[in-house]
């Protein structure tokens, strides 16, 4: 019995690991919440839609890493910076994706800018780099992403992102490969001062349909979060926690895939320096 | 007198505004329309025909014998999942405060009773001094009780191929080729109630096919059935009971159900499956409860009694009857050694079903032992079955960690936590099962862990118009019980875990929506997937009232599911996915001289992951005429559908006499047409009659077996007489 199970883990993980990964929603806020991430806002905003970063006035460091399937060769490592200066935010980011036998990275330098409340928006420059292991060398692009968020009304926030708008090709690559283009859109709608939800869609051209997603966080405590999502396509059901102090906050998740499990993630964010 | 200066402040004001007052604009069907939407979608849940009836039964009492909300009886429209818990606690909380309700509009002032919830419990609730005190005398008995006949007719007007006259060689050759019966239905129903605290009842029915009094079968087919053989009323059932005497809660002599907890331990009967009330999924189990229904299935009978005391109240009930099983070998001394299976459905109407009609005695004895303070409640349930003769499945590998054998003990401990925003709730069960049969699947791989079965859930509610729930459960492979009924994907609360996600906003005032994400696992072949399968269930319902007389909703769903191939090129059975999605409008509106009118299109398309699938379109038009003060109501229906199989089929609540639903699984082409009329001559005297037909336009005969027609149209009459007194 286990080992057409294990032959079909095989088989989808083999179809996820064709499709890039460059822009898996990062955070462990986003990743409790089903993946929503297009309307938020934060320093994992710099990977996730740059606009988000825009109102950030603090000096910060982020660190993320996914165990993804609780495997470590599927894992997901990120990290962040973000500088706040007085012509808009700032921003250096570095994902990684995979082992040393095959991994995924991507070097971004973003940049933010608040204009009023009713619009922020967001460009980051991408350094994109596959590594396929010392004998087949390495394949690598230049592309770009770029959000805007709107604080529609008091409650309402609206977010579009769009990663690798032009696509381009993947220098190297036998096949000619491309990295995917990744379209989100989504709302954050801040029910109560405690409690939010989350909507957003998100196509992506490696992946046949859209992605449909749902999340909602609860303040129960004070600065003590409490965070659960959906996503189809795939089916994931996502539960998280976050807490917060003055200087830091950290944020844990786990993702419950039906059939390859559950996924950790943990994330962290160290801020210094006043509120402006 | 705070209150009571309050109220008269809060309501003056009302007045004065010239403004009418929540209750006042409420839609008049609510609470209607809340149970068709549930019925539909347990409709689609289920595989089997559900009794509708059975399970819709206390709601209709309530609709009768409306809460007195100075009593405690209001935890009724939290056990039957009306209001929630939290609406519960602040229930409790403003009674605590304030005192007695004086007038119904109060309830508008009662944090967390949103316009929806209003509409639904306001026809059924009432204000009144609390009598649950009281002595209760004869006299008191004789002048105040109510006492009620129902007499129902039904009949499928077509003939059927199972009524065809057959010789006895014949019949004798093949057994099950005739219904030995008349076709029709008849089911007599008689109660009494007095202030919901003494009730009884008889219920007397035959269902069609069922040898009746005038129905005769020749002397072999006699010798055949032997002591089988059976003519007259079918089903007879009756209950007795008491409540809030004394110490004694509630005692019941007679029919009855039992629920406790969150049902994976005992809850007998029937529940709406898996959203309960908004987005939780938190049964809250209702105790002893009298049976007066005709459902011939998971009842219990005998006797129960519930005392109470301070924080405890401890249940003891013992059950004895005969219920119907396959015998597969028979002593000549004894009665039946072995059973094959255990049969649910209660029709009676060939030489095989008759033959097992009451075949083995089922005794069930076990007790529930409940502790609660203000925010916490835990139960202790224990319970053992008996069966007179040994179940022996036919050996297959889905059904190898089933119940079997003679003997099965089962115990549970489940737990409460309501306070503020929050509501914790589970369930922990474990079976003991020590015959032989399943000591030796128990080597087959069934370690002692797979006995147990488990839910935990958390309801939250942020702020008064929004709640989510996050629920898991984890049932064994091997987990036995044969009166679970607890939250599960399928019917059976055995070999599955999954997590369940919901949430529901009222986002603005009059609009709500619900929606839910499912992820579900069976962890041991099921019969319809041979080998652990997956799946996964999305709903969303968007409803809104505009007015008083006009509600819609709009409900999206997507399931998907695993079950073996069809494939003839394979040889081997492997399930593949296959997935079910289905979007619904309704719409209700009416207008003031008593029309209203209903429209309700559904699409729904089926896929399988083998390539093949089909799509499925239902619309629908009704027509009803109530006006006020008159004795006479009218309901027409005129439905099209069009669907290209089975398995894209559409589901239809369809109104029905009262205490009758139906909601009929339509495919195939054609309409659908009924006209339903209520007549009352008398205060005391109700009458309604039901003709409905579908008609196919692609097809010449009607369904296969004994319930052949030959024709393309297929016509059910319903005739109904309540007597109340």
């Amino acid at each position: 019995m286990k080992k057409p199970l294990l032959l079909i883990v095989f088989i989808t993980l083999t179809f996820s690991l064709f499709a890039h990964d460059f822009v898996n929603p990062i955070g462990g806020r986003a990743a409790a919440m089903g993946g929503c991430s297009v309307a938020s806002r934060g320093l994992w905003a710099m990977q996730n839609n740059p606009a988000g970063m825009a109102y950030l006035d603090k000096f910060s460091l982020g660190l993320y890493y996914e165990n993804r399937w609780l495997l470590p060769e599927t894992a997901y490592k990120s990290a962040a910076l973000a500088v706040p200066t007085k012509f808009g935010c700032l921003g250096l980011s570095f994902n990684q994706f995979g082992s040393s036998k095959y991994s995924e990275n991507k070097f971004g330098l973003a940049y933010a800018k608040d204009f009023g409340p009713y619009l922020q928006i967001g460009l980051q420059l991408d350094y994109l780099l596959i590594s396929l292991g010392n004998e087949y060398g390495r394949q690598s692009a230049v592309t770009f992403e770029l959000g805007i968020q709107s604080q529609v009304t008091e409650k309402l926030r609206l977010g579009t992102y769009i990663f690798n708008p032009v696509s381009f090709k993947l220098e190297q690559s036998i096949n000619q490969e491309k990295p995917p283009i990744v379209f989100r859109f989504g709302a954050a709608y801040q029910f109560t001062k405690d409690f939010v939800g989350l909507c957003e869609v998100e196509k992506n051209t490696d992946h046949e349909g859209v992605s449909l997603r749902g999340g909602l966080e609860y303040e129960v405590l004070k600065n003590f979060y409490l965070r659960a999502g959906a996503q189809t396509n795939p089916g994931l059901l996502s539960f998280g926690l976050g807490y917060e102090i003055r200087f830091a906050r950290i944020d844990v998740a786990a993702q419950l895939h039906q059939i390859l499990g559950a996924s950790v993630q943990i994330g962290m964010i160290f801020s210094i320096g006043k509120r402006a | 007198m705070k209150r009571l200066i309050l109220t008269i402040v809060a309501l003056s004001l009302c007045f004065f505004a010239k403004a009418q007052t929540v209750i006042d604009t409420l839609s008049t069907d609510a609470l209607n329309e809340l149970l068709i939407e549930q019925v539909e979608r347990l409709a689609e849940d289920s595989d089997e025909d559900v009794d509708y009836e059975e399970l819709l039964e206390q709601y209709i009492f309530l609709v009768e014998n409306p809460v007195n909300l100075n009593s405690d009886d209001i935890i009724k429209l939290l056990e039957l999942h009306l209001i929630n818990v939290f609406q519960y606690e602040e229930l409790q909380k403003y009674r605590r405060y304030y005192g007695d309700f004086l007038f119904l509009e109060e309830l508008e002032m009662v944090e967390g009773f949103d316009e929806q919830t209003l509409a639904i419990i306001a026809p059924i609730v009432q204000i009144g001094k609390d009598n649950s005190r009281d002595k209760i005398t004869l006299s008191k008995m004789a002048r105040y009780g109510k006492h009620q006949v129902v007499g129902r007719y039904e009949q499928i007007l077509e003939h059927q191929q199972g009524y065809d006259p057959i010789s006895d060689s014949a019949l004798l050759a093949k057994p099950n080729s005739r219904f030995l019966g008349s076709p029709q239905r008849y089911q007599l129903k008689y109660t009494y109630n007095y202030r919901n605290r003494i009730r009884a009842g008889f219920v007397l029915e035959k269902d069609p096919g069922e040898m009746f009094f005038t129905d005769h079968v020749s002397d072999t087919i006699k010798a055949l059935l032997g002591d089988k053989y059976h003519r007259g009323f079918d089903f007879i059932g009756f209950h007795l009971y008491a409540k809030d005497l004394g110490i004694v809660k509630a005692a019941v002599l007679g029919d009855y159900q039992l629920s406790f907890g969150q049902g994976l331990t005992m809850w007998t009967g029937m529940n709406f499956g898996k959203i309960e009330t908004g987005s939780s999924v938190m049964k809250q189990g209702r105790g002893i409860t009298p049976k007066s229904s005709a459902s011939e299935y998971s009842f219990m009978r005998g006797t129960a009694v519930t005392l109470g005391g301070g924080p405890f109240r401890g249940t003891v009930f013992y059950s004895n009857r005969k219920i119907d099983a396959n015998i597969t070998e028979t002593d000549t001394l004894e009665a039946a050694e072995y059973v094959s299976s255990l049969q649910e459905t209660g029709y009676h109407r060939t030489i095989g079903e008759l033959l097992d009609r009451y075949a083995i005695r089922q005794q069930v004895v076990g007790g529930h032992l409940a502790y609660a303070v203000s925010h916490f409640e835990v139960g202790y349930t224990l319970h053992h079955t008996w069966l007179s003769a040994k179940l022996q499945l036919s050996p297959s590998n889905y059904n190898q960690f089933y119940f079997q054998g003679t003997q099965l003990t089962n115990q549970g401990i489940d737990f409460k936590y309501v306070k503020g925003k929050f509501a914790f709730f589970g369930e922990g069960a474990m079976s003991f099962n020590t015959d032989s049969t399943t000591l030796l699947s128990t080597s087959t791989g069934a370690t002692a862990l797979s006995r147990f079965a488990g839910l935990l859930g958390m309801t939250v509610k942020p702020t008064g118009y929004l709640n989510f729930t996050i629920f898991y459960h984890d049932y064994g492979k091997a987990y036995q019980n044969l009166f679970s009924n607890a939250f599960c994907e399928g019917s059976r609360n055995q070999g599955q875990r999954g997590v369940y996600l919901g949430v529901e906003v009222a986002p603005a005032p009059y609009w709500n929506l619900l929606a839910y994400a499912d992820h579900f696992r069976f962890t041991w072949l099921t019969s319809q997937a041979y080998a652990p399968s997956w799946g996964h269930d999305y709903y969303l319902r968007l409803s809104h009232s505009f007015n008083r007389r006009t509600t819609a909703y709009l409900q999206i769903r997507s399931k998907t599911k695993m079950k073996n191939s069809t494939d003839g090129l394979v040889f081997s059975h492997y399930p593949i996915f296959y997935t079910k999605n289905s979007v619904r409008f309704n719409i209700n509106y009416g207008f003031a001289n008593g029309l209203v009118f209903s429209n309700k299109a559904e699409y729904a398309h089926y896929r399988n992951d083998d390539g093949s699938n089909s799509q499925g379109f239902f619309i629908c038009q009704d027509v009803s005429y109530k006006p006020e003060n008159k004795p006479f109501s009218l309901t027409f229906r005129y439905a099209l559908f069009d669907t290209k199989d089975y398995d894209s089929r559409v589901y239809a609540y369809e109104n029905d006499v009262l205490y009758s639903f139906s909601v009929p699984a339509l495919y195939g082409k054609g309409m659908r047409v009924y006209l339903l009329g209520k007549w009352k001559p008398f205060n005391s005297l109700t009458l309604y009659t039901r003709i409905g037909s579908i008609i196919y336009t692609d097809r010449d005969e009607i369904s296969s077996g004994l319930t052949l027609i030959e024709g393309k149209h297929k016509t059910d009459l319903k005739v109904e007489a309540i007597w109340k007194l």
